[in-house]
């Protein structure tokens, strides 16, 4: 010990206050808000916090609601970043100035964002006015009402803000895939679809099922787009967890609904380990 | 095959049209919101085009005497974060990316997933904390909340450039009689100027975006975010879109003139090796 101490002195300086700032402002926290979730007001350790978050309708509600943006943003995330990428992939001209319009969501801050789908959706916003003149809704549709439209809200202004990540993400890994492959397979006969299918699709998993993961992780915990486009109408989990705290004082309930997410962000980080992890291992 | 083969086939076109509309009208919508009289947005039928175009909005925000304080603070506390996150990340960053292989990709990895935390559930305790340290509403209260959403995101940048650097020209200093701090001032840190000057302009966007903690630790004094916010919830329409431009200004720039640099790399944490 006392000799890798002596060896190693300068660096263990130099890490040495990332290392304690993570583990005093990350770590601990962390632990606290678990601690608070178990702990009764008398400082015992309790459960109550929790069958008292199950019974909560609007804990309830948060969590479909969380669930199903969740299911419905990861597709269209996929789906849209997917199809772009495959778009921005091939040569046109001005691709260098549609790959710089891209990235204009990512230089919008995302509470901005939320103020300008906010225009977007309002009842006598800007998405009715295009609908209603391209004669497809007579009547304004009222998105904020709650249910699947202002869930659609929240899926759509995330959709909005997060694609230039995703197109990214997918684009790096379509240039990681050899163009003698393709050269291969046409020589097999597969061009267009077939070629996608079998060859573009299979190469591109990794870079999916990271995709899907760190996504995943970020929607499950989303917390702005929800709070300024429905506020307390629809509840997901991170906004629930804010309420309770900021409005009803409540710090044991917050704090029980801040470590529900954060186990349930575990899940992913264990599939992550489990994918992600072991197909790059199984590559070296 | 040839080139021909990889260029677009002409049925993409009205697909690229729609996407450049999809990732720029909700910019131009605001922008044209914060310059339109209110007659043009405040209607059953918003026009789409500029009928009157208007400054009083930005006029009234600027003369409002409410702009100077919140922008102030926004300014000092990306800035100041800014300069303590490189002070603190760049000689980690150092040590992990000299560590062997194995080992660095496993902090790296931990590192990221310190990022995945909720928000929610590091801001709570945080918050319960500093109101007995009376750090609410202080500029110093906010860069700490801040460092904690920067550190690992910025040191895992960070790693990725020391990690180009080869270390013979370390050893090669070493033997010039450099003593190991002087290698590390005088060869490593200006190769990673470059890098260093990334890290901070990202810090410094995350920081001025950063509305979370901020709106955890905050009573009073508001930063940029937060005043926006404060605009929307009272539905004053007209102020919050002239304050959500000026908060999009800068990063608008930022992020145009660091594109080259947003690759997956930065995004993913340099998690691929």
């Amino acid at each position: 010990m006392r000799a890798v101490l002596k060896r190693h002195w300068l660096e263990i300086a130099l890490i040495l206050p990332l290392v304690l700032y993570i583990f005093g402002f990350t770590l601990v926290p962390v632990t606290r808000s678990i601690a608070l979730g178990f702990s009764s007001e008398a400082g015992g350790f309790t459960f109550e916090h929790y069958r008292a978050l199950f019974a909560n309708g609007q804990f309830r509600g948060a969590l479909i609601n969380t669930l199903a943006i969740t299911g419905l943003g990861l597709s269209l995330q996929l789906f849209t970043g997917l199809g772009l990428a495959l778009i921005l992939s091939r040569t046109f001209r001005l691709r260098g100035l549609v790959r710089s319009i891209m990235l204009v969501p990512m230089g919008v801050p995302t509470i901005v964002s939320g103020v300008t789908l906010l225009y977007l959706f309002d009842s006598s916003g800007y998405l009715n006015e295009l609908l209603f003149r391209l004669g497809l809704i007579d009547l304004p549709i009222d998105w904020a009402s709650g249910g699947i439209r202002t869930l659609f809200m929240i899926v759509f202004a995330d959709l909005w803000k997060v694609t230039p990540v995703v197109v990214l993400l997918m684009l790096a890994g379509l240039d990681a895939i050899p163009e003698s492959v393709y050269e291969a397979a046409a020589v097999d006969g597969a061009t267009g679809w077939g070629a996608f299918w079998r060859i573009t699709l299979p190469l591109l998993k990794p870079s999916i099922t990271m995709t899907v993961i760190v996504r995943g992780v970020d929607v499950f915990r989303i917390f702005e787009l929800p709070l300024v486009l429905a506020g307390r109408m629809t509840p997901v989990l991170a906004t629930f967890a804010y309420t309770e705290y900021n409005q009803y004082y409540n710090s044991h309930t917050s704090g029980a609904a801040a470590t529900f997410l954060l186990g349930v962000i575990l899940v992913f980080v264990v599939l992550y380990l489990l994918f992600v992890e072991r197909e790059r291992r199984a590559e070296v | 095959m040839t080139e021909t083969s990889r260029r677009l086939s002409p049925w993409a076109y009205p697909l690229l049209v729609l996407a450049v509309l999809f990732f720029v009208t909700p910019v131009y919508i605001m922008f044209k919101v914060s310059f339109s009289s209110p007659g043009e947005v405040l209607t059953a039928h918003p026009t789409f085009w500029f009928k009157e175009f208007t400054l009083s909005h930005w006029k009234a925000v600027l003369a409002s005497g409410n702009l100077n304080a919140p922008l102030l603070k926004s300014l000092l506390v990306a800035t100041l974060t800014t300069g303590l996150a490189l002070l603190i990340t760049a000689p980690g960053a150092y040590v992990i990316s000299r560590l062997p292989k194995g080992i660095r990709y496993t902090v790296v990895l931990a590192l990221f997933f310190t990022r995945m935390f909720p928000d929610v559930g590091i801001a709570l305790p945080i918050a319960v904390t500093f109101i007995r340290w009376n750090l609410l509403d202080t500029n110093l209260g906010l860069v700490l909340a801040h460092l904690t959403k920067v550190l690992p995101f910025i040191s895992w940048v960070l790693v990725g450039t020391f990690e180009t650097i080869p270390d013979d020209l370390e050893k090669a200093a070493w033997v010039d009689g450099a003593s190991r701090l002087q290698s590390l001032t005088r060869v490593v840190l200006p190769l990673a100027a470059p890098g260093l000057a990334v890290a901070a302009m990202l810090v410094w966007l995350e920081s001025w975006n950063e509305f979370t903690f901020a709106l955890y630790l905050t009573l009073s004094d508001r930063t940029l975010p937060l005043q926006t916010y404060y605009y929307i919830q009272r539905g004053n329409w007209f102020q919050a879109a002239a304050y959500s431009g000026l908060l999009t200004i800068p990063v608008m720039m930022i992020t145009l003139l660091l594109q080259r640099y947003l690759r997956s790399g930065y995004l993913s944490g340099s998690i691929k090796g």
